[in-house]
């Protein structure tokens, strides 16, 4: 006890006089407080700078399921693979072959791929995002760290599994001789879009899920609806046009007909990628926004 | 002095028969329906006051025990502690960095190796890569699971799972440590290896909460004691004498919940 009593003294007064830590001790005390905990609720959104400070966490949470999902594989990594070309085969036959969707010039396999690739993306990314909090309840109620980190955890894995899809159809547009050209460099940024409007998604969603897991019973219907709504196994080109506006509401019309824009040497259509952009950022913001007012009480009803 | 740790006036409310469990969607419609049709629907929904009023300082070095019966407040003091949960009311100034272990081995992964856990368990407890990297070796020598590093946890006898757990939250130096009943996992040498490790936390300055239903461990570890009686602090703070009110204490059980 005496030990202790000469440790807490010789802390205190190594504290005035020098700014170097302390030999003996690795404790000296800031002027303000590092942690203030707060009754109020804030209005404000989720500061995404947390997000950048537990980068290390954000990076071993992705890395954690990656590395665990192929642990007791045979097939690794190429599930990923399999899953948008096994989707590919079943509408090429059924679509492409049977009833003839008619896609332009463009051969149906690769426009289809192109479309499908975005596609299983954004829906493996929102509906495992709006599990992750869920999923991660036993680490809700014990540490703390950014809730949001989860959701963007779940995006970055499928994020990961959209990148080694890519090399497929990379193949595809060499074995169909489709040039690659300047508008490719879109592409990048339509991933980049495509991300923030998944992880606005998943955040929105997974909150909603701690409290009402209906969330996550519905969702699978909601997509497959989704996705038969956005130009993701026929082309766009057949909505009628004053139906158009209403199909452009939807963002993944602008980000998939956008991919194929850069793929495909298909013509941009600037209004709907206009108006996909408008509403990911609303639907970035207010899921944020709607995150912050609910993560305070995730750990007490997870 | 000033502490290091400043809780003031800080209490919680739980609704009881609600938000414990996640409710479905029509749950929540049903009620909001019948409420709004019944004059006392709201008469079922008690609230219960977890902690209530609690104010207390802590100065470096200290190791503080909580003590209480179950339901008493305490590991809901640990969890606004530790920003798990917030306070209903008051605030908390904590002027560095908190290290938060309250379950052995938060974010294990079955699947993964020892050496791959050391990381990610690591790093959900708020260590940097770096840092990790600098104290891998000695969070594998006291651990004692060596030969064990390249198997996956699942293979695990149980106590080397806590031993490698615990030794990755020990090597962790946060300014304040929160404990959660985890010093009682282990042989005896281990839990004599853990309280040595404790002892030399608060000897670097260090502040340790402890929460605990073992009195013996706590005697020996702390000089000041918090109990909590039905969510409210006893003023009494010496580790002795709150240890002798609350084993003589009868009447706690029936004032436990307060219901308003």
């Amino acid at each position: 006890m005496i030990l202790l009593e000469k440790a807490g003294s010789t802390v205190s007064q190594k504290q005035d006089t020098s700014n170097a830590l302390p030999s003996s001790s690795h404790v000296y005390l800031p002027e303000e407080p590092l942690i203030k905990i707060r009754a109020e609720r804030s209005w404000a959104v989720v500061d995404l700078r947390e997000i950048w400070i537990h980068r290390e966490l954000l990076y071993f949470l992705i890395w954690r399921e990656l590395k665990a999902r192929y642990k007791q594989t045979v097939l690794g990594v190429s599930w990923v693979i399999l899953q948008p070309l096994l989707m590919t085969l079943v509408f090429t036959v059924f679509l492409g072959k049977l009833v003839g969707v008619p896609t332009g010039n463009v051969p149906y396999p690769l426009f289809l791929y192109a479309g499908l690739l975005p596609w299983t993306f954004f829906s493996n990314a929102v509906s495992s995002g709006s599990y992750s909090l869920v999923a991660s309840s036993q680490m809700i109620t014990k540490v703390y760290f950014p809730r949001i980190i989860l959701p963007a955890a779940a995006v970055g894995v499928r994020l990961s599994d959209f990148l080694v899809a890519s090399v497929v159809l990379i193949v595809l547009m060499r074995y169909y001789g489709i040039p690659i050209g300047w508008p490719l460099l879109v592409a990048p940024l339509l991933v980049i879009h495509v991300t923030l409007l998944a992880f606005a998604l998943s955040a929105c969603l997974s909150a909603l899920n701690v409290r009402y897991r209906d969330t996550a019973t519905a969702l699978p219907v909601m997509l497959q609806l989704w996705m038969f709504a956005s130009p993701i196994v026929y082309s766009g080109a057949i909505v009628p046009a004053r139906w158009r506006w209403l199909y452009d509401l939807n963002p993944l019309t602008g980000i998939v007909e956008g991919f194929r824009s850069a793929l495909l040497g298909i013509p941009f259509n600037r209004s709907a990628l206009l108006v996909s952009v408008l509403i990911t950022i609303i639907l970035l913001v207010g899921s944020l926004f709607a995150f912050r007012r609910m993560e305070d009480d995730f750990a007490d009803i997870v | 002095m000033k502490p290091i740790v400043s809780v003031r006036d800080v209490s919680k409310r739980y609704q009881v028969g609600r938000l414990l469990g996640a409710p479905s969607f029509s749950e929540a419609l049903s009620t909001a329906v019948k409420s709004s049709f019944s004059r006392n629907g709201n008469s079922r929904q008690q609230t219960l006051w977890a902690l209530k009023d609690i104010s207390f300082d802590a100065q470096r070095g200290e190791v503080i025990g909580i003590i209480g019966r179950n339901g008493a407040g305490k590991s809901t003091l640990l969890r606004i502690l530790a920003r798990i949960t917030k306070p209903t009311n008051g605030e908390i100034d904590i002027y560095g960095r908190l290290g938060t272990l309250l379950e052995i081995g938060t974010g294990f992964h079955p699947d993964l190796t020892g050496r791959e856990n050391i990381f990610l368990n690591g790093t959900i407890l708020g260590m940097k890569v770096r840092e990790i990297k600098r104290k891998f070796d000695e969070i594998v020598a006291f651990s004692g699971v060596e030969q064990f590093l390249e198997t996956p946890v699942k293979h695990y006898s149980s106590g080397m799972y806590l031993r490698l757990a615990f030794s990755i939250a020990a090597h962790f130096e946060p300014e304040v440590l929160l404990l959660d009943e985890v010093i009682a996992v282990g042989d005896l040498s281990f839990q004599n290896k853990c309280f040595e490790k404790m002892r030399a936390v608060s000897r670097e300055g260090r502040t340790i909460f402890l929460v605990s239903h073992n009195l013996g461990s706590i005697q020996s570890l702390c000089k000041r004691v918090l109990l909590l009686r039905a969510g409210r602090l006893c003023e009494e703070q010496d580790a002795q004498k709150a240890i002798e009110i609350y084993v003589n204490d009868k009447e706690v059980t029936e004032s436990r919940f307060e219901l308003s």
